[in-house]
């Protein structure tokens, strides 16, 4: 007999794990999209993030969501700044010159933080941790609840900016054709600035989103964050913000089906096997389209 | 080309003869000895063929493992089970580089990345194969020769034969016509098929001679540690260090691995007491003052600068 019941509980936490994963995988697939390279980076800018909130919360008590407000202008900046600073000198190097430069940022951010906070795992306890919204038979935990809610919200803004405004047009073009949106008379150096930077503020606001959630460790996790926003980048398609939400989704819930019907010890190969397999299959994506290669 | 062989020739001297001038620093030299094998290791397929990996992890595992179980649960000797891991991994790099090889670039690296993860979880998980997470202890090794297999002295000779075989094998092919062939893929794969290269079969060679070199190597570090974890050994940061230590020396040529590993386990050691575990540190900031400002790499920079000028001399005179 199937239990749809726990499918439906699986399956609603899936979606809402699945939905920070996007928020993740949306930086990345931006950045690539907009300056063609692989940000590798892109996990321990999660890890900042929840540092940022271990310490405002151990400092002044805050709750992590109201450190949303100091963390979110503050990964703007410092990726904006990261991006002029380091990686536009890099622009015409060939495109591994920016993997292994980003490679060599997650290195020196994991090991500062080692460095200020110590190897010890780090959380922030909040008063909701516990509690749960049921909804039938099926419960929600307020904390992923909470989670999947700020990256609709955020994902919304993106959406927006994106769409509906001039700096989101300029951002669009640039992606699309650089040269073209060079001679229309947009300024691309700067909006690949403005581009690091919302995505490191999606990254860090990631971060901040799962602190509750997660414990934060300074050297280890950042790669698997990495890592799982690659999978869902490739799963949708890199450079694809649609389709990377997708992809999030889809990582959420085959690491929750899977960890819960198989076995819960390969919980983190499940993403990685999709992730090969879409790469030798389908490597312009689950939603891209083909693309004739030169 | 000959003052490569003299160079070689000088620095095996230097270190055969290391021990009786420094007997209290085996350890370092043991590490640096291991990381210079396994960059250059690397570097026949990440330099040479110029394909990025970062799962090299892998098959440093690989070889520890064999080892390591070998000894400590079916009671073979060391160096069977070294010959049976370089056998493994050689067919392990064919069968991945085929799964992998058609993807470029960033693609490819991705792709060792994932399939390394999957290796450390099943290292981690199949406890009947490998003896789980919490790892594999060898108590008893047998005595070749009346060699006893735990001292640092006999560690310090295994690794030094180890870097010396890389090296020379590098040495080799960086004037065969396989080395040739290489560096053809490398700067373009199609030119390189219109000159009658196959590059699949040139870059699974170079990923079948990468693989069983590095778990040579690998099977040197389990008699070392004489204790292998899968957390350390299939770790990504171990791959990550393997390659930053050639690239930081500069990929493709024959010394800068080699430099390369010298100038991270030598800071390594030096700020040990600064830094504690933060030791990556050094990684991070090396690899992205080179990759910025000199991209060929510490070797690499200087050694194009002397080839440039050979040759505008000769095209002056």
């Amino acid at each position: 007999m199937f239990d749809y019941v726990s499918f439906l509980q699986n399956l609603s936490n899936g979606v809402l794990i699945g939905g920070v994963y996007a928020l993740i995988g949306v930086g990345l697939t931006l950045v690539f999209g907009v300056m063609k390279i692989i940000n590798f980076a892109h996990g321990d800018f999660v890890i900042l993030g929840m540092y940022c909130a271990v310490l405002l919360n151990s400092l002044l008590g805050w709750d992590p969501y109201l450190s949303l407000l100091v963390a979110m202008p503050l990964g703007f900046l410092t990726g904006a700044l990261l991006q002029r600073l380091v990686l536009s000198r890099l622009m015409e190097a060939p495109p591994e010159s920016s993997l292994l430069v980003t490679l060599g940022l997650a290195l020196v951010i994991g090991n500062i933080l080692l460095l200020t906070f110590g190897a010890e795992p780090k959380s922030v306890n909040v008063s909701y941790a516990s509690s749960t919204v049921s909804l039938g038979e099926v419960s929600f935990s307020m904390i992923l609840l909470l989670a999947g809610l700020a990256t609709m919200v955020v994902i919304a803004g993106l959406y927006t900016v994106l769409n509906h405004t001039e700096l989101g047009r300029a951002i669009r073009a640039t992606a699309d054709n650089r040269l073209g949106a060079e001679l229309v008379g947009i300024n691309t150096r700067w909006i690949e600035a403005v581009v690091f930077g919302i995505g490191m503020a999606l990254a860090v606001t990631a971060g901040v989103v799962l602190i509750p959630l997660l414990f934060a460790t300074p050297t280890f996790s950042g790669a698997i964050f990495t890592l799982k926003a690659f999978v869902v980048t490739v799963l949708g398609g890199l450079g694809n913000i649609g389709a990377a939400i997708a992809g999030g989704l889809l990582l959420g819930v085959v690491e929750v089906m899977g960890a819960s019907y198989l076995t819960s010890d390969y919980r983190d190969a499940y993403g990685l096997l999709v992730f090969l397999l879409i790469l030798l299959l389908r490597p312009e994506g689950l939603f891209g389209k083909t693309v004739k290669r030169v | 080309m000959k003052k490569h062989y003299f160079i070689f020739a000088g620095l095996v001297l230097v270190g055969i003869l290391y021990p009786q001038m420094f007997p209290g620093y085996l350890s370092v030299a043991i590490t640096l000895l291991l990381y210079a094998g396994w960059a250059t290791a690397w570097d026949i397929l990440g330099g040479w063929a110029g394909q990025v990996s970062l799962g090299h992890a892998s098959f440093v595992g690989l070889g520890a493992y064999f080892v390591a179980v070998g000894t400590a649960h079916h009671e073979i000797a060391p160096w069977w089970s070294i010959l049976m891991a370089l056998v493994a991994a050689a067919m392990l790099a064919y069968l991945w580089g085929r799964l992998t090889f058609k993807l470029k670039g960033p693609y490819f690296t991705l792709s060792t990345i994932a399939i390394a993860e999957i290796f450390r979880l099943i290292a981690i998980n199949e406890g009947w194969l490998t003896g789980g997470a919490t790892g594999v202890f060898i108590m008893t090794l047998p005595e070749p020769f009346g060699l006893d297999l735990f001292s640092r002295q006999v560690n310090y000779y295994l690794a030094l034969a180890f870097a010396a075989i890389t090296v020379l094998v590098v040495m080799l092919i960086s004037r065969s016509k396989f080395g040739y062939q290489l560096r053809a893929v490398r700067e373009d794969e199609d030119a390189a098929m219109a000159s009658g290269i196959n590059p699949t079969t040139v870059k699974l060679k170079a990923f079948m001679l990468s693989g069983a070199l590095t778990a040579l190597g690998g099977g040197i570090y389990a008699i070392f540690l004489s204790f292998i974890e899968p957390h350390i050994i299939f770790y990504l940061l171990l791959s990550v260090q393997i390659a930053l230590t050639a690239i930081i020396g500069g990929r493709g040529t024959i010394w800068g691995p080699c430099v390369g590993a010298l100038l991270i386990v030598g800071s390594g050691e030096i700020f040990r007491t600064t830094f504690a575990e933060a030791n990556m540190l050094i990684y991070g900031l090396l690899i992205m003052v080179v990759v910025i400002f000199m991209p060929r790499g510490i070797v690499g920079e200087p050694a194009r600068y002397l080839i440039r000028r050979v040759y505008a001399k000769r095209a002056q005179g």
